[in-house]
């Protein structure tokens, strides 16, 4: 169908992987009341330090440990300044994020601007017997790399512990109600410090996917905003894991799209139909969940005009030129609506970016 | 604790921090195997060595100062907006759009596309600020979202509506003269935007410290209940600081663009002024008159890494890591603050709510 092939789903996976890695330990941070803003620095640092892990040891799973250890020390510096100093998130985040740009880039200059382009060994996907052979979703879903599979498994791991374990009860009251969870017993700063490593390490994971695990090379500044994305898939999620990975194959689906749609002369006809297939899909859902009539008035007026432009469009088939620039606007804007309460509802932890402090009544 | 010495320690720790982020920096250099008090010199004569340098670092310093005053007039309202790339972008891109699209004479044409500026950033705000104040959506997440919509947004402009007219590169047409900034210093970047910036510092501090508006976000800041039992309209004001601050990004962005080296507007014309206004604004602890040197440094450091590179060999990346030890090292230095502060507010009202936001 058109854009729509096994190719574009492959790409999409491919895309995907790292936004769902540094999404979901951004969640399990966010959770706990720490907004990591320093994503894209904890995802830029795991890009460069397992790259050079790999050009020393020629052993990438030591390389991907090496990225993981590097999330993990900037998360540490931010778990310092933020959890037990109490230095405001966003400020440190933003700090971290110019640091790790410039740490990175630095320190590439350094090692690797006398020689030419170091291109280095990456791992082969491995197939699964049997489903890796089904039609379709096989080859893009079970023909991939380890940290592919791996970045799946996280997604259910952190499901796991934030519902089913007493940590991820601790995690999600430092979250909502510190000063609950401290009278509870919990650490609310040991928490939010676990926290915060927990996403320095995936986002340094997330980096070493971008780097070492697919294509075996780095570029100053790689990650290119992809922590940021992660960000808003947090947020598109409504902050619970199965919508956080939704978001993050939503983003990556687009993101293939507009890839492929690049080399078309004019939009083709059939993105107009899942446009307006996607849209009724998401009305869908939206009615059958039932939020308040305010809102749900608002969401069918938008979600309806979308299906019908959407419809209009697909008979009309106009010969529009791709604007893939307005196009990547959309995971921004769709974050942004979410939050607005115009696409499903969302409930953001209450004491987010709130550092805790005992006998504070916040 | 009086005033002064709680005044004094701010000025001390921020000299500190910087101090320390130099002196890193200087470590790093020596480090890595190279000279540092070459480097030095180098950065020296990069920001301040000829008529030509001053200018240019004078130049860098506009959109830094501007910037850092949004940061301070929204953070005396306790918001933070982190916005700023965005704001400079689409204020940048409505100036663009009137200096273009109409045909006026001179200072007309620059007054309107300076307007459109500040209009531009300020309604890029006020989307966040919108959804602040109506659907209770944080500002931090929101404006942080908006920065990137705002990118894509000019970088379809430059290749869209705004194109030149070759359609060979991507970026707008030359702006005319009729709405441009007049040199302040001839055959030099420097443009008269720079007195307008420093009016500007003037303009925030009296509208802070010597308006009843300025007292109004200064009370909603200090304390939000407070101020709604004393009839303060605190939503209102608190959506005014924002589009302030958000106003003032754009006239950052519409002087990139007016003023200074650029002749058309192209991708990323922010070339991140936007944290690192930040960065000067919280150097700055917070007061409009501290922008200043503060933006100085951060100018100077932007303006002398190119000659640093070029002469000592050293990536200009190092700006990049001297900015960000900068923000740790201000943000973690504040519990020495906090800390005489709280002493402060128990030693003269016991349990009452914290003293107005003067600084961070």
């Amino acid at each position: 169908m058109g854009p729509f092939d096994t190719a574009w789903l492959a790409s999409m996976v491919l895309l995907s992987v790292p936004l769902l890695l540094a999404a979901t330990g951004e969640l399990i941070s966010e959770r706990g009341g720490v907004l990591n803003i320093g994503l894209e620095g904890m995802m830029l640092s795991g890009a460069f330090f397992s790259f050079l892990g790999v050009y020393l040891w020629h052993n990438v799973p030591l390389g991907v440990l090496t990225g993981m250890g590097a999330g993990v020390v900037v998360a540490l510096i931010m778990a310092l300044l933020c959890v037990r100093l109490r230095s405001d998130q966003i400020v440190v985040g933003v700090g971290l994020n110019l640091l790790a740009l410039g740490v990175t880039t630095f320190t590439f200059r350094e090692i690797f601007a006398t020689q030419a382009e170091v291109r280095l060994d990456y791992p082969q996907p491995i197939a699964i017997p049997g489903l890796s052979e089904l039609p379709v979703v096989g080859r893009p879903l079970f023909q991939q790399t380890l940290l592919g599979y791996l970045s799946f498994v996280a997604v259910g791991a952190a499901w796991f512990v934030l519902y089913r374990t007493s940590f991820g009860l601790s995690l999600r009251a430092a979250g909502e109600s510190p000063a609950a969870a401290d009278t509870a017993g919990a650490s609310v700063n040991r928490i939010r410090t676990i926290g915060t490593c927990v996403a320095g390490a995936l986002a340094g994971a997330a980096g070493a996917y971008l780097s070492v695990g697919r294509l075996g090379i780095f570029n100053e500044g790689m990650t290119g905003g992809r922590g940021f994305l992660a960000l808003a898939a947090v947020i598109f999620g409504g902050w619970r894991p199965l919508g956080v990975m939704a978001a993050a194959l939503v983003f990556g689906a687009a993101d293939a799209l507009q890839l492929r749609l690049q080399s078309y002369e004019s939009i083709p006809r059939e993105v107009w139909l899942v446009m307006a297939m996607v849209a009724a899909a998401a009305l869908v859902v939206a009615r059958l969940r039932r939020g308040d009539r305010d809102t749900s008035v608002a969401v069918t007026i938008v979600g309806g005009a979308v299906v019908a432009v959407g419809v209009a469009l697909f008979v009309i088939g106009p010969e529009w030129h791709f604007p893939p620039q307005l196009w990547l606007t959309m995971p921004y804007v769709l974050a942004l609506l979410a939050l607005g309460g115009l696409v499903g509802r969302v409930h953001m932890p209450s004491a987010l970016a709130t550092p805790y402090r005992r006998g504070e009544d916040t | 604790m009086n005033r002064v010495s709680s005044a004094l320690l701010a000025i001390a720790v921020s000299f500190g921090s910087a101090a320390l982020a130099l002196a890193v920096s200087y470590g790093i250099i020596a480090a890595t195997g190279g000279d540092p008090n070459e480097a030095a010199r180098a950065l020296w004569d990069g920001a301040f060595g000829s008529r030509a340098q001053v200018a240019g670092t004078l130049s860098e310093l506009i959109p830094l100062v501007l910037v850092a005053l949004g940061w301070i007039v929204a953070f005396s309202a306790r918001r933070i907006n982190i916005g700023f790339e965005g704001q400079i972008l689409v204020g940048g891109a409505c100036a663009t759009w009137v200096a273009l699209k109409l045909s006026l004479p001179h200072p007309l044409h620059l007054g309107l596309a300076t307007a459109a500026g500040v209009l531009g950033g300020a309604a890029w705000v006020g989307i966040a600020a919108w959804l602040w104040a109506k659907r209770s959506v944080n500002e931090i997440i929101s404006t942080l979202m908006l920065n990137f919509v705002a990118i894509q947004l000019i970088s379809w402009l430059v290749r869209g509506p705004l194109q030149e007219e070759t359609r060979g590169f991507p970026r707008s047409a030359a702006i005319p003269e009729s709405a441009r900034w007049p040199k302040l210093l001839v055959a030099t970047p420097l443009a008269w935007d720079l007195i307008l910036a420093l009016a500007m510092v003037v303009a925030m501090w009296f509208l802070l410290r010597r308006t009843s508006f300025g007292f109004a976000i200064r009370l909603t800041g200090a304390n939000e209940v407070a101020a709604r039992h004393a009839g303060i309209a605190t939503t209102a004001v608190t959506v005014g600081a924002l589009l302030i601050s958000g106003g003032l990004a754009g006239l950052a962005g519409a002087s990139l663009l007016l003023g200074g080296e650029s002749t058309s507007m192209t991708d990323n014309f922010s070339a991140g002024f936007g944290f690192t206004g930040i960065v000067v604004a919280l150097l700055a602890r917070g007061s409009p008159w501290g922008v200043v040197p503060a933006a100085l440094l951060f100018a100077a450091l932007r303006q002398g890494g190119g000659l640093v590179e070029a002469r000592a060999g050293i990536s200009s990346a190092l700006v990049l890591i001297t900015q960000g030890l900068v923000i740790v090292f201000v943000a973690g230095s504040q519990f020495l603050l906090d800390r005489q502060r709280a002493v402060r507010v128990d030693a003269t009202t016991p349990g009452s709510g914290a003293p107005l936001p003067s600084g961070i």
